[in-house]
Order: structure tokens, then sequence, then C-alpha cells
């Protein structure tokens, strides 16, 4: 379970985020949902110790995190994080010279589910080729959890559908999953539990199936009445 | 230590271009002053000689040492452009990760590896270049005395000792390694430098505005620690209370101890402070 408890922090005098606390079990995919500037990519960053809190706490099964922490979750940021004159296959090589849980036949499983070219330099992608990448990286690892930040963004009507069918597949089976976005639309029915985060404070965190059934209401419908309250 | 090996040649690998063509610069215009040095000196001789000058003078007589000495500026050019855009590099190796369209350091700190790796893979890195472009001029100038005895004819050619001909150069005298001490100090504090600007980049890469400002203070503090003991205890009278050598001595304590705490607070920074 990664847990995040009361974490707070600020740039200079502005707080970017009070108080956020929520958690993620093995399993479970959970959807930080937010407006732009939320505070949505900055959590994911403190998870992954990339960027300091100020105050609070985050574990991961329970321990704080080390340097093992990056076998046990994958990252997906919101860009391609590879430099631009590698190849694809360069970036591949990169990640299986330096990562123990390195699953080299999922990886190519995934690069030809995405139609991907190996040979393909990273700075001639385009956006959306270059989002399928990233998320390959960040799925070819066999880790516990998985944190995607804004997976769809920029990412063609088709290829969202197909990584939506990844996450209802056994790519995503049994892993805890932590991803962001501000347009929940193509994957409200894959989410179990949603965290609504508005300017730094997490408004409404609720299980997505017990508000449809019990309140009738879908994810927008509970965007709406917290963010346009 | 795997990890630390491999991020060294990831480090070398994205240089590789910049190095190479550090190398064929420091080739060609080097090349280029020698011919040009050496054939303007002999067509100098044979003017000499048809105006009914004796050639009975040894110093009528073209030798390695020579050419080396009459290239000064040309040859220590490449030299010092290879410095500058090492310094530059310094700060690059750690910016251009954080700039631009891929920002490759989030994917450097979460390599399961403790991030010292990263660091010292830098480093590494930056002390790797220097000794390969020295190791290059150092392969190159004995290529060059073979060039020399090309375009020099036989009769007006004059052997010299190859290591009159380094220390012609003004230049050579610092970066080639012809005395162990000198060559150790030009090294060290270059290295010393180099660990001084990463803390200074890292202060900056983790408090950005306000990181600029410690950056500088903190420079400055390095560089006062460093000066001060120099211009204080005198070492340039003749009468002090210290010797030079234990001025020298606490000196190279004092840049020890300073590097240290620059290695120290970089390391501490990349691990609790730094943001992506």
């Amino acid at each position: 379970m990664i847990e995040v408890d009361k974490v707070s922090k600020g740039f200079a005098r502005k707080k970017v985020l009070r108080d956020v606390s929520f958690t993620v079990e093995k399993g479970q995919i959970v959807c930080l949902i937010g407006l732009n500037g939320a505070g949505k990519s900055t959590i994911l960053k403190a998870i992954m110790g990339l960027t300091p809190i100020r105050s609070g706490r985050i574990l991961v099964d329970g321990k704080k995190p080390d340097r093992r922490l990056y076998e046990r979750i994958g990252y997906v940021p919101d860009h391609l994080t590879m430099p631009s004159s590698m190849r694809a296959v360069d970036a591949l090589t990169f990640m299986e010279d330096f990562y123990p849980n390195w699953n080299a036949s999922r990886a190519a499983e995934l690069m030809s589910f995405f139609g991907l070219d190996f040979k393909e330099r990273i700075g001639n992608l385009s956006k959306g080729t270059a989002a399928k990448l990233n998320l390959v990286l960040g799925l070819a690892l066999d880790s516990d959890y998985i944190l995607m930040d804004e997976p769809f963004s920029g990412i063609d009507l088709f290829s969202r559908e197909r990584i939506a069918e990844l996450f209802s597949g056994d790519m995503i089976d049994g892993r805890g999953v932590l991803l962001t976005t501000h347009e929940v639309g193509d994957i409200e029915h894959l989410i179990d539990k949603a965290v609504i985060l508005n300017k730094g404070v997490v408004a409404r965190s609720f299980d997505c199936d017990r508000v449809r059934e019990e309140e009738g209401k879908s994810v927008v419908d509970m965007m709406r009445e917290v963010l346009q309250a | 230590m795997k990890a630390y090996g491999k991020l060294v040649h990831v480090e070398l690998h994205r240089v590789r271009w910049l190095l190479a063509a550090l190398m064929v610069l420091t080739l060609v215009i080097q090349v280029a002053a020698l011919v040009w040095t050496a054939r303007s000196g002999v067509a100098d001789i044979r003017e000499a000689e048809t105006i009914g000058r004796s050639a009975f003078f040894s110093d009528d007589k073209l030798s390695f040492s020579w050419l080396i000495f009459n290239t000064q500026v040309l040859f220590a050019l490449p030299i010092l452009l290879s410095i500058a855009v090492l310094v530059l590099y310094v700060f690059l190796i750690w910016y251009r990760d954080w700039l631009g369209r891929s920002t490759f350091i989030y994917r450097l700190l979460t390599i399961p590896t403790a991030r010292r790796n990263v660091y010292f893979a830098k480093a590494t890195a930056v002390l790797l270049l220097i000794l390969i472009l020295i190791s290059f001029q150092l392969i190159l100038l004995p290529l060059e005395e073979w060039l020399f005895k090309l375009v020099v004819p036989s009769d007006l050619w004059e052997p010299s000792v190859f290591t009159d001909a380094i220390l012609a150069n003004q230049a050579f005298v610092w970066v080639i390694p012809l005395d162990g001490s000198r060559f150790l100090v030009s090294i060290g504090l270059g290295m010393a430098g180099v660990f001084a600007l990463f803390g200074a980049i890292l202060l900056e890469r983790s408090y950005r505005i306000r990181g600029i400002l410690l950056a500088l203070l903190y420079l400055a503090a390095c560089l006062t620690i460093v000066v001060y003991p120099l211009l204080t205890l005198g070492i340039d009278q003749t009468y002090s209370f210290l010797y030079p050598f234990e001025i020298l001595l606490i000196e190279l304590a004092i840049i020890i101890a300073v590097t240290l705490f620059s290695i120290w607070m970089s390391l501490r920074l990349l691990d609790k402070k730094i943001t992506v």
C-alpha cells in the first residue's frame, strides 16, 4: 500500500499541497482528479522523491521510500524523459541495464501492441508516439505499483482506447495504479477510487462503484459537484 | 558500483561528438600552424642563403622545439578552447538533463541505485574528458614531430629533445604531465573547482531563485576560504611565521576540506532537496 499521509508542500509562500492524505492498495486503480495546477503531478513527484515535501510522510508498504522503491514503483511522468538523441531501442536498453526488474519480453510485447518502431529517434517522435513509448518504459517494469501522470494527454482517440484496454488486461492486473487526469471520461469505468484535488487540498475521496450504486452519480457528476461549487 | 560504471559510460557516450569535435579542432589548428610556420621558416632560411648569408650558424636550422616555440598562440588556442568548453560542460552536464524537451533527470534520479552514483558518474565523466584530451595531445605531439620532419628538408632539420619542445609552449607546461606534482596540482585544482561548481549548480536546482543567491554566496565563501590564507600567511614575504612549504600544506588541507564539504553538501541536496 502507498500511504500519502498529511503531506504539505509549498514553493516560497505559495502552498501547493495542504494536508493531502490518501492510500493506494495493490490491485486498486486510484485516480487523482483535479483541474490544471491542482497539485496532481507534484504528489506523484513527491512519492518518487523528485521533490521534497515540507511536512507529512509517504510510506510504501509501511516503509519509508529508499532507492529500492524504484524497483517497486514504475513511474510514467507526463512526458518522455529520455535524451532525444537516443533511439527507442537505446531507451529500452537503458532500462534493461539499470532496472533489475525490467521485463524485456513484456517490453517487446508492448512495443508491438502500440506499433512502435525500435529504430526511431526519440527526438523525432510525435507527441502521441512519445507518450506511448513512455508508457512502455513504465509498464514493462515488474513493479507492485505504477504511477502515471496524465497518460492520456496528447494521445489520439484510438490509442486512448488501446491504453484503456491495457488497464483492464493482465498488464495491470494485481498492481496498484495511481494515475492523474483532468479528463476522466475515457477511464471512468476502470477506476476503483477517485481522489478529487482542488488547489492542493483533497476535496473529496470516494469509492467509485459505491457512489455510482448508492448515490447514482458518476465521477464526472462528483467532479462538477466539488469543483464547480 | 556496477550502476556507477554504466552511468559513466552513459555520460561519456552522450558527449562523444563534442569530444570528437574538440579533437578534430586541435588536430586541424595545430597541423595547419605547424605546416605554415615550418614552411615560412624554411623560406626565410632559403632567402637568407640566396642573399649570401652563410648557412654555417646553427640557428639557420630548424628544430621541433623551435617550431613549438614559434607556434605558441596557435598551439595553445585549441587547448584554451577545450578548457573553456569543459568549463561550460560542467554546467551543461546537469542543466541539459533539466532543460529542453526531454528531462532525463527524472529517469536518472529514479533508477534503483544510490543517487551518489549519478553525481560521481558526472564528475568522473568530466575528469575523463580532461584526461582523454590530454592523452590526445600527448599522442598528437610525436605525430606532429614526424610531420615536421617531412615538411622541413633534411639539410635544415635539427634534432631536439622532446621535453624541451613541450616546455617551449606555456600552455603545455601546465597541462602535460612532465612534472608529476605540477600536473597533479593542475588536475586537483581543476577537479576541486568542478566539485565547487557542482555544489553551486545543485543549490540552484534545489532552491531555484533563492538558490542562485545561495550558489553565489557559496562560491564566494569557497573562494575566500581558499584564497585568504595565501594573502595573509605571508607566502610572498621573506620573513614570515611559517615556511612557504607549511603554508602550502595548510592550503592543501583547506582545499581538500572545501572539496569534501562540497561533495557532502551536493549528495545531501541530491538526496533530500532536489526538485525536478
